[in-house]
């Protein structure tokens, strides 16, 4: 069956509606469901055909899968510079709710699981939109991040280079971080970033939501990629893990070989990502 | 005027093409179709192409932007800008049975959009295509970048005194100097810069088009051909801007480009290749949106 693109009304009417693409569970075992949610900038732009790819596969094997363009993102309405952090998770949670509401046939309801699926800044959106969700999820992470503030960095450094390269590099990155804490926007790189989604970028962190008392327990799958052989998870990522199964949560981590298809020049494809993504939702559906 | 934003799906060779299209209340009878360049999707890098198709719409024009097939969200392989001529007939007809309103269309196209704009021309002569806003223009071949890369970085380097110093002191890599030789017997060697030299070392060409002149051939005949207008707008600050001056100045197939009949030019002073901000953004849309209004 084909993807489904349509635009849902957002929860605020005035903000206009998001673009969302629908891949209906394909086969006769409907095991999930699952929400894409993308990365931050120009990352969403290049990351777009592997989330296609993704979604495909997963649908394939069983699963629906919603993608949704956040406020200000893709062809959802607005401009970036209207997006602010709580609008984006307010997002999540509304395609959470349209993508919950979807009955397939032969589908028992209760038992169908649900995905938060994020890259980069898109996990971090995820974890937030968990904590506002009446029923637990599972997570499905690609590169994941600790905390939104080295991407806030790495954004405003696209800044640094362009004005070096026209010359002029001296305190720009004081007088953007000055810009945004006078609350202005400041342009990098072509988008307009306010002040509070700056701030909230900022402040955002990969902490394990609290599941509802007397819920399933959660299970998380975490992929990072790697061009070399022999990598392994980094360290940062490690210690996440680390905790958050000391804290009793099933972590899954998996390192496999492909590129950084999110900021590389061309349009790459990780496709020992796509096959070892599905495996693991396969397996824990089963 | 309102409009509205809308999905579009359609067919292309069994693959689904997914575009968006932006439908004013009462459109006018020319629309633009959006094609995509480089390595992006259908919003375009920063958003340019939605907020370019917001403006278009709002001023009456209906604008359909798409990916075409194996980008984006569209379905099959990844193809390249010489093989989309399908795709962008199929985005054509899939703009006018929507709004069969829309008897003519304006292709607009960035960088090797706009080269694909021109190759969809010269394969299929569509009558409905009236108008073609090219964008730096892509006509990259090995001899046309080294060329450029000697006019405008190796001259500008050799002018510099740090350079000639550290050039006695050794400091210039052996990398560098080897660059330089080659950039130089690639730019001026060999065929002496005649298109058929030039389109050797283009990538992009498949085996099936290998009996096909070059793309940057095919590329000046349609643009001598086209019986309709042309917007041409070139970026001050852009290394593919300069190649196209460089190379349409210089090839034999490219000779008198400056002549075409309907020509309107614009050259926007320092504004990058993707115009990536929002004044050099506003300076796009409202060159575009001028010489649209020109052709109803």
């Amino acid at each position: 069956m084909q993807s489904q693109a349509f635009f849902l009304p957002a929860k605020s009417p005035a903000t206009g509606q998001r673009f969302c693409l629908h891949y209906p569970a394909e086969g006769d075992v409907h095991r999930g469901q699952v929400l894409y949610i993308h990365p931050f900038a120009e990352e969403m732009n290049k990351a777009r055909r592997m989330a296609a790819l993704q979604a495909r596969a997963l649908a394939q094997a069983g699963f629906s899968v919603l993608q949704i363009d956040l406020l200000g993102c893709g062809d959802s309405s607005g401009d970036f510079g209207d997006a602010t952090w709580q609008s984006w998770v307010n997002d999540a949670v509304h395609a959470c709710q349209w993508l919950r509401s979807q009955t397939q046939p032969g589908d028992k309801k209760d038992a169908l699981p649900l995905w938060l699926w994020g890259l980069r800044a898109g996990c971090l959106v995820a974890v937030d939109a968990a904590k506002q969700l009446n029923e637990p999820c599972h997570f499905l992470f690609w590169q994941p991040p600790a905390a939104g503030k080295p991407l806030l960095q790495q954004f405003l450094r696209l800044k640094v280079a362009a004005d070096m390269l026209g010359g002029q590099s001296k305190g720009v990155m004081e007088a953007m971080r000055q810009e945004l804490a006078n609350g202005s926007p400041v342009e990098v790189a072509g988008y307009m970033l306010s002040a509070s989604l700056a701030t909230g970028l900022d402040r955002a962190k990969l902490a394990f939501p609290v599941a509802p008392p007397g819920s399933q327990a959660s299970q998380v799958e975490w992929f990072e990629v790697s061009t070399r052989d022999d990598a392994s998870l980094s360290p940062v990522s490690t210690q996440t893990v680390a905790s958050w199964q000391t804290a009793g949560i099933a972590v899954n981590s998996h390192v496999v070989k492909g590129p950084s298809f999110w900021q590389t020049t061309e349009i790459e494809d990780a496709p020992a990502l796509i096959e070892a993504t599905t495996a693991a939702l396969m397996k824990a559906a089963a | 005027m309102n409009f509205t934003e809308e999905t579009a799906q359609f067919d292309c060779e069994g693959e689904t093409l997914t575009g968006i299209l932006a439908q004013p209340e009462s459109p006018a009878q020319i629309g633009v179709l959006i094609i995509v360049g480089g390595p992006q999707y259908r919003a375009g890098s920063h958003r340019q192409f939605v907020l370019l198709s917001r403006a278009l719409a709002a001023a009456g024009y209906a604008v359909l932007r798409f990916d075409y097939r194996g980008m984006g969200d569209s379905s099959g392989t990844q193809g390249d800008f010489e093989g989309v001529s399908m795709d962008i007939a199929a985005a054509i007809d899939a703009l006018q049975e929507r709004l069969p309103c829309v008897k003519q269309v304006a292709l607009w196209g960035l960088c090797d959009a706009a080269a694909a704009a021109l190759l969809y021309c010269h394969e299929t002569q569509d009558s409905r295509v009236t108008g073609l806003c090219l964008l730096n223009p892509w006509v990259r071949s090995e001899a046309s970048l080294a060329r450029t890369q000697v006019k405008h970085y190796y001259v500008q380097r050799m002018q510099q005194k740090e350079f000639w110093l550290k050039l006695v002191r050794g400091g210039v890599a052996t990398q560098a100097l080897r660059g330089l030789l080659q950039n130089l017997r690639a730019a001026f060697g060999g065929s002496g810069g005649s298109s058929a030299g030039a389109g050797a070392g283009a990538s992009g060409s498949n085996p099936s088009q290998s009996s096909l002149r070059p793309f940057q051939q095919r590329m000046a005949m349609a643009w001598h051909q086209f019986p309709g207008q042309v917007l041409l707008i070139l970026s001050g600050d852009d290394y593919t801007a300069k190649e196209f001056l460089e190379f349409a100045s210089t090839d034999p197939a490219w000779k008198s480009y400056s002549t075409h009949a309907h020509l309107t030019r614009h050259d926007v002073s320092g504004v990058d290749h993707t115009f990536s901000t929002a004044d050099s953004r506003q300076k796009v849309e409202k060159i575009t949106l001028g010489w649209i209004t020109t052709m109803c």
